[in-house]
């Protein structure tokens, strides 16, 4: 008696209905960092692309000039951040061949919003920073949510080191918890400085990041693209 | 989706007593999401004719849907044929309406009671539910509440029974609820429909329990 | 509208779709380049069961939108009083301390912000548009009733496919101060107080016990602010700043950003004198 009932038992779980989901996304993993000064801000990312325990390449900077004064950076799926910055690309090309000038990064951003709730029910696995100069000519740094909310901002990290860097700018860009100092607008020199340092610590504690940064700085004159080596184990 | 439709049979309460020419609606006026009572005059009855009423309660959002949907095509009925669907005919449409929906990618989870008054045949009570079931009674109630007004409704209608009782027979259903439900439902809306039209009654408010 | 029917005036005029290359158009391309209003989806696809798998938190791939909040408004005899939390929170990890959750939809009507960012920040822009529209349209502006009644047709029309938000319209039109609670079960109703999101429990609890309508603008100021407040420090998902709004007979006005951990200490220090 008990032979039977376990058999039939054996059969059901044999039978019973398995519900699987395609899944289309990966965590490639990758650090961006972006910072807006007075009259100047600065992008960065690390070049690791790896997925789980592999690496696989050292040689991917996750950062994506659009225009002379704006640049995006995106981490996350990189499947998805091809797919997004093609479609960006596209876009940004109909706007210039449409309106006959270049568009601003106010625009891009609020752009890039729109399209990334277009895939609101199937969403982009993108974490998404726009940095560049606003119409005054004022440095500026947008971040965005995977389904498109997006908020302007002075400095912030993405990607998988950011838990990591976010409170560190914080302290050391957003001056918070520091009583009685006076706040400083933040020079060229110094946010440089400031995210090599950062990405050198995200480097020796998290596996994602490494290998090297890609730091663009975006002033009136253009965007100027600098590499710097990190650890590369 | 189930979860939300407990708790909307928490807060909706229904109940109404159909007499010899009229019929008394009571509805409950607490609209709720969470735990948190976040309205407390709310009056979910849709006047749909002249002598014709709609009592819902179920998914929020649907209810408002649904109720205004059916409003807005029993009027224009009106104005295509120059008179009114009967209460009869307007329960059939309405059920109709309903088990369609119920059969496509977005049901409406409304249960509700249709209350109306016709020159020619009388009042007239239905009851249906979202899975588009109707049934013409002499009282009928929804939600959590109808547990606890059936058996007082069973044991003191009559059919002969007058407006006045019938008003004090809900308050007896609600000072019950008051006292053995465990959630608070301060207020009730109370209307009648007759021949005339439809009348608002004073809203009726429970008895405070006596420890 | 009716004018529109008889003129045979048809709002979809079709779109000639630019097709890419060889005139094979792409779907989930085409939409994204020419609409934001087509949602890209694959065919026979449930979106709340897919997304599920992306918010189990063993997962490798999160997707993690923002969330949590505390909002209230409430009307009295001076107009409404929108008050707000500034934070937003993905799983534990706080995103942002700095969110504008009061959405300025034009001068006469704003939105508040609770459930998902994207959702009602996209959403509200929609309807903004849509108000913009009706102004050109009719040579008037549109109603806080019928401006809250769109929103909530629009997201109704996408109940269970796992849309969150829960937003409160306020404005003033003819018939004076409007306060609405649209939100994306599709339920819409209006009264005198309301509160949103995850702290509003708290946040009732100060407001109701200090409302009246006859308050002055200085004190219905200070309730919302001081119900904001307690909220922040109750509930672990709500903080940052408190943005004030005071809509009036002549649109809003932005009254104050104050931070709660100087709010802390102010009131700590009220109570310490009272003593």
């Amino acid at each position: 008696m008990t032979s039977v009932l376990s058999d039939i038992n054996q059969e059901e779980s044999h039978y019973a209905p398995k519900q699987a989901y395609f899944n289309p996304y990966e965590q490639n993993g990758g650090t961006v960092l972006a910072v807006a000064g007075e009259d100047f801000s600065v992008i960065a990312s690390d070049t690791r692309l790896s997925q789980g325990f592999s690496i696989h390449t050292r040689d991917l900077p996750k950062t994506y000039k659009l225009t002379s004064s704006t640049v995006l950076g995106a981490c996350g799926f990189h499947g998805d951040t091809l797919t997004l910055t093609k479609i960006l690309q596209a876009r940004l090309k109909m706007y210039e061949h449409e309106h006959n000038k270049k568009m601003s990064t106010t625009a891009v951003a609020a752009m890039l919003s729109t399209m990334l709730y277009s895939r609101r029910f199937f969403p982009f696995y993108v974490y998404n920073i726009v940095a560049g100069l606003d119409e005054e000519g004022k440095g500026c740094v947008f971040s965005f949510d995977p389904v498109g909310s997006y908020e302007r901002e002075t400095y912030r990290a993405g990607g998988s080191a950011s838990a990591m860097l976010q409170p560190l700018l914080d302290n050391q860009i957003g001056f918070k918890n520091q009583h009685g100092v006076t706040k400083t607008p933040l020079s060229q020199e110094k946010a440089i400085k400031l995210v090599k340092d950062v990405f050198i610590s995200a480097a020796e504690r998290d596996i994602y990041t490494g290998d090297a940064i890609v730091l663009n700085l975006i002033t009136k004159d253009g965007v100027k693209v600098e590499t710097f080596p990190l650890r590369r184990d | 989706m189930t979860s939300t439709l407990d708790i909307s049979k928490y807060n909706t309460v229904i109940s109404l007593i159909c007499g010899k020419d009229f019929v008394v609606t009571a509805a409950d006026t607490a609209t709720a999401r969470s735990i948190v009572s976040m309205k407390h005059d709310t009056d979910k009855m849709f006047k749909l004719g002249g002598n014709l009423m709609m009592l819902v309660s179920g998914e929020s959002g649907d209810t408002v849907q649904f109720a205004e949907y059916m409003e807005k095509n029993i009027q224009l009925y009106k104005m295509r044929n120059g008179y009114e669907l009967s209460p009869d005919a307007a329960a059939n449409f309405i059920r109709k309406n309903l088990a369609d929906y119920l059969r496509s990618q977005t049901p409406y989870q409304v249960n509700l009671l249709l209350a109306g008054c016709d020159k020619q045949t009388g009042p007239a009570l239905y009851f249906m539910d979202y899975l588009a079931s109707m049934n013409k009674c002499p009282f009928a109630a929804h939600g959590y509440g109808a547990f606890f007004s059936y058996s007082i409704l069973d044991r003191n209608y009559r059919e002969d029974i007058t407006e006045a009782e019938a008003v004090e027979l809900l308050k007896k259903c609600i000072d019950e609820i008051q006292l053995r439900f465990i959630v608070n439902l301060p207020s009730y809306t109370v209307r009648v429909i007759n021949k005339d039209g439809i009348k608002d009654l004073p809203n009726i408010s429970p008895k405070r329990i006596q420890v | 509208m009716a004018l529109a029917g008889v003129c045979g005036f048809q709002q979809n005029v079709a779109k000639s779709p630019c097709t890419l290359g060889n005139g094979i158009s792409d779907n989930l391309i085409d939409g994204a380049i020419h609409s934001s209003h087509n949602f890209t989806m694959p065919s026979n696809f449930d979106p709340v069961e897919n997304l599920k798998q992306f918010t189990d938190p063993k997962s490798d791939v999160k997707i993690q939108f923002n969330h949590g909040t505390t909002t209230l408004a409430f009307k009295f005899q001076h107009g409404v009083i929108v008050a707000v939390d500034s934070r937003a929170t993905a799983g534990s990890w706080i995103a942002s301390q700095t969110v504008k959750k009061v959405i300025e939809i034009n001068p006469y009507l704003l939105g508040t912000m609770a459930g998902g960012a994207a959702d009602c920040s996209y959403w509200e822009r929609v309807l903004a548009k849509h108000c913009r529209i009706y102004e050109l349209r009719n040579k008037e502006r549109i109603s806080v009733a019928a401006a809250s009644k769109l929103l909530a047709n629009i997201v109704y029309g996408y109940k269970g496919m796992g849309l969150s938000m829960g937003t409160m319209i306020c404005g003033w039109d003819k018939k004076g101060p409007g306060l609405y609670y649209v939100d994306s079960d599709g339920q819409r109703m209006t009264n005198p107080i309301f509160s949103v999101g995850s702290g509003s429990l708290y946040a009732y609890g100060v407001l109701d016990s200090g409302y009246k309508w006859e308050l002055t603008v200085d004190e219905a100021i200070d309730l919302g602010r001081r119900a904001i407040y307690h909220a922040t420090h109750r509930d672990a998902y709500s903080g940052g700043v408190v943005n004030l709004y005071h809509m009036k007979e002549t649109g809003w006005e932005f009254i104050s950003q104050t931070d709660v951990l100087d709010l802390h200490y102010k009131y700590q220090e009220e109570k310490q004198a009272r003593r």
